[in-house]
């Protein structure tokens, strides 16, 4: 039984790891941007969703929408003014990373500073466990975050393969050059990009702001998960990202069943460097030759 | 013309002089955890420092100022060490106030080399009680917290098995430590126990491990925010045993918990209502200023830093220098201090001794006292 109830929490997890690393690797695959803030923006959604239903007293609806629309304006706000001047300067790889990097650490002390540094969470039922069969518990939020993550990615992949912003978002990662010369904008895919990824994490915050609860540093944790899936599932590929992200979820939690429970955030890594060894092309990557 | 400008000549060496006859301020430091997410603990610290300095100065104690300069850990001993050595070799303190057990650890070395006093008052590794000589503790450590603790729970309650989840690091392997020694002289064991890395925050498969361990208690030995996501996510997935730990479990945070609520935690016991003036000042002007019940870490600090005050002022009535030699010399010429919570002496190796006790997470914002036991 132990099995079966860590394998549940794991499927819930890995749903939430999958929706913010598929958001991390839509920005990465599409636009090359190194968005060490995806994490950030994790944190954003979750604050303000916390802030508007119980500072605020909105209905859980409202306070859904306060959460995407801050995430969304976010990331929009950091691709134009950010990023889009590094690139015009032609700015390397790295100077992008670390001026993500430096936004990640004030939105960090911004949240801490405006909302307390200290841990928070969203006090409802829905996280509360009940047990459905001898020695199973489960909560009505493990159903949820399941549920979201599937409709989420369905939502996605009808986006990206059935209208015309969709497959000019994957054109863009395929081909920059090509989507100009058919008269498209990159710069404007980067913020349908941005918009896209950063509203994926949305989901993700709120189940975490009501699971397990936030703290200012909780977007740190979020992109380290981002990262190791965009790699293992194959830099580029959002599927092989979302299924990544599942799989350190499972891993995390079926490795307590066996192993000592300090294994369990090692065994992110034991992955990632599994696959960097063995196929470091990750899932669904295709192999390069540089 | 000429006539004016050595007026104004005369008047800025009168100001010059006038200022240099002031007493210089008198500094120390204090490495605490500024940012990161046990931040939370670096304003509790500074809350009961600040008191302490604020009411040196008030009374006049020393021939100047006591300003403290804070420097950020983030409760990691690498950040701590960088902290120290800008404190030690840039201001020149010659007394440091240290919290969390792995920074004072790393801390400690320099305070020694550098005849530096380190006060710690938040960190509870027992192994904190032997780093040298110019390192002290003004908070009872975890042998004796985890001690009382488990004899309240096992012969008062009539628990017998206990289950450990602790973070990963010196003060974690501590409590494992007294644990595992304590528990089998009391007729109860501990039936498991879970390591947990500091940066992690999913519990829930640790809480299907607890649940299957079917504990009696379970002690949760961690700090910060993830010390309150432990205890939710422990509750959440219908873990339903008596939750118990030390005295980080009174940060406000914890103590309006929800999920906290009926938890068992250990702090040295002061007597809050007591009519002793030291206590009493302390008590009413923590009240004042932030409308709310002082909680043992903010005495702690409060009691460090006069300990220095106390330290600092008799060797200026000797006229003798304030160094961390001199502190060290003048501490152990001084059998007892006047702290919060009444009169205390510091033992041999630099750590005082006081009783325990053992409080209940009622909402209150400090606990209910259910038992106290003396310090063994």
């Amino acid at each position: 039984m132990l099995f079966l109830q860590l394998l549940a929490n794991g499927l819930q997890v890995g749903a939430i790891y999958a929706l913010t690393a598929a958001g991390f690797s839509l920005i990465f695959g599409s636009t090359k941007i190194f968005h060490f803030a995806h994490g950030a923006t994790f944190a954003i959604a979750a604050y303000l969703f916390h802030f508007a239903l119980t500072g605020l007293g909105f209905h859980w609806t409202f306070a859904v929408a306060v959460a995407a629309i801050s995430a969304v304006v976010f990331g929009v706000v950091l691709d134009r003014f950010m990023y889009a001047p590094i690139q015009r300067h032609e700015g390397s790889f790295f100077t992008v990373f670390v001026a993500s990097f430096g936004v990640g650490i004030v939105v960090q002390n911004l949240l801490g500073s405006v909302f307390g540094r200290g841990f928070m969470s969203v006090p409802t039922p829905l996280s509360n466990s009940v047990e459905v069969m001898p020695g199973l518990y489960l909560s009505p939020l493990n159903g949820l975050a399941i549920g979201c993550a599937v409709i989420c990615f369905v939502a996605l992949h009808y986006f990206l393969t059935h209208t015309f912003v969709g497959k000019g978002l994957r054109a863009l990662s395929e081909n920059p050059e090509l989507v100009r010369m058919f008269g498209l904008s990159p710069r404007r895919l980067s913020t349908y990009a941005f918009a896209l990824g950063s509203l994926l994490v949305v989901p993700g915050a709120i189940f975490t702001a009501a699971g397990t609860g936030i703290n200012p540093a909780v977007g740190h944790h979020v992109m380290l998960i981002s990262l190791a899936a965009t790699i293992v599932g194959g830099i580029g590929s959002l599927r092989g990202a979302a299924c990544a992200g599942l799989l350190i979820g499972v891993a995390e939690n079926l490795a307590m069943w066996k192993l000592g429970t300090q294994w369990s955030e090692a065994i992110t890594f034991a992955i990632l460097f599994f696959f960097i060894i063995f196929k470091p092309s990750g899932f669904f990557g295709r192999a390069t030759v540089s | 013309m000429l006539r004016k400008t050595l007026s104004s000549i005369a008047f800025a060496i009168g100001l010059a002089s006038a200022v240099s006859v002031q007493a210089e301020d008198i500094e120390i430091g204090a490495v605490f955890p500024l940012s990161g997410p046990n931040a939370t603990y670096g304003d509790i610290f500074m809350s009961g420092a600040d008191l302490a300095a604020k009411h040196i100065n008030e009374d006049g104690m020393l021939s100047g100022n006591l300003n403290i300069l804070y420097e950020d850990s983030q409760a990691l001993p690498q950040q701590g060490v960088v902290a120290m050595n800008k404190l030690v070799n840039v201001e020149g303190v010659p007394f440091v106030l240290s919290a969390f057990t792995g920074v004072s650890k790393a801390l400690s070395t320099l305070a020694q080399r550098s005849q530096t006093v380190a006060v710690n008052g938040g960190g509870v590794g027992p192994d904190l009680a032997e780093l040298g000589e110019y390192f002290w503790n003004v908070i009872p450590l975890a042998n004796n917290e985890v001690g009382a603790l488990a004899r309240y729970a096992v012969e008062d309650l009539g628990h017998k098995r206990f289950t450990l989840v602790y973070v990963d690091d010196p003060l974690g392997e501590s409590i494992l430590n007294e644990l595992e020694k304590t528990l089998p002289t009391l007729g109860a064991e501990l039936v498991e126990s879970h390591s947990i890395a500091a940066s992690a925050q999913q519990f829930s498969g640790v809480a299907a491990r607890v649940r299957s361990d079917n504990p009696d208690v379970v002690y949760v030995a961690s700090y910060g925010s993830q010390q309150l996501q432990i205890v939710k996510q422990l509750r959440d997935n219908g873990v339903k045993a008596q939750i118990a730990s030390y005295s980080a479990f009174s940060v406000p945070e914890l103590q309006s918990q929800a999920e906290a609520q009926g938890a068992l935690f250990t702090t040295q016991s002061i007597e809050w209502g007591s009519d002793d003036p030291v206590t009493k000042r302390f008590v009413d002007d923590y009240k004042a200023e932030h409308n709310k019940n002082p909680t043992s870490y903010i005495a702690n600090y409060y009691n460090a830093v006069r300990v220095f005050g106390l330290l600092a002022q008799a060797l200026e009535a000797q006229n003798k220098e304030i160094t961390g030699a001199n502190l060290l010399a003048q501490r152990k010429a001084t059998e007892t201090f006047e702290l919060v919570g009444g009169e205390v002496s510091f033992q041999d190796n630099g750590t005082l001794l006081a009783p325990i006790q053992v409080l209940e997470v009622d909402g209150s914002g400090s606990g209910k006292v259910v038992s106290v036991k003396t310090a063994e």
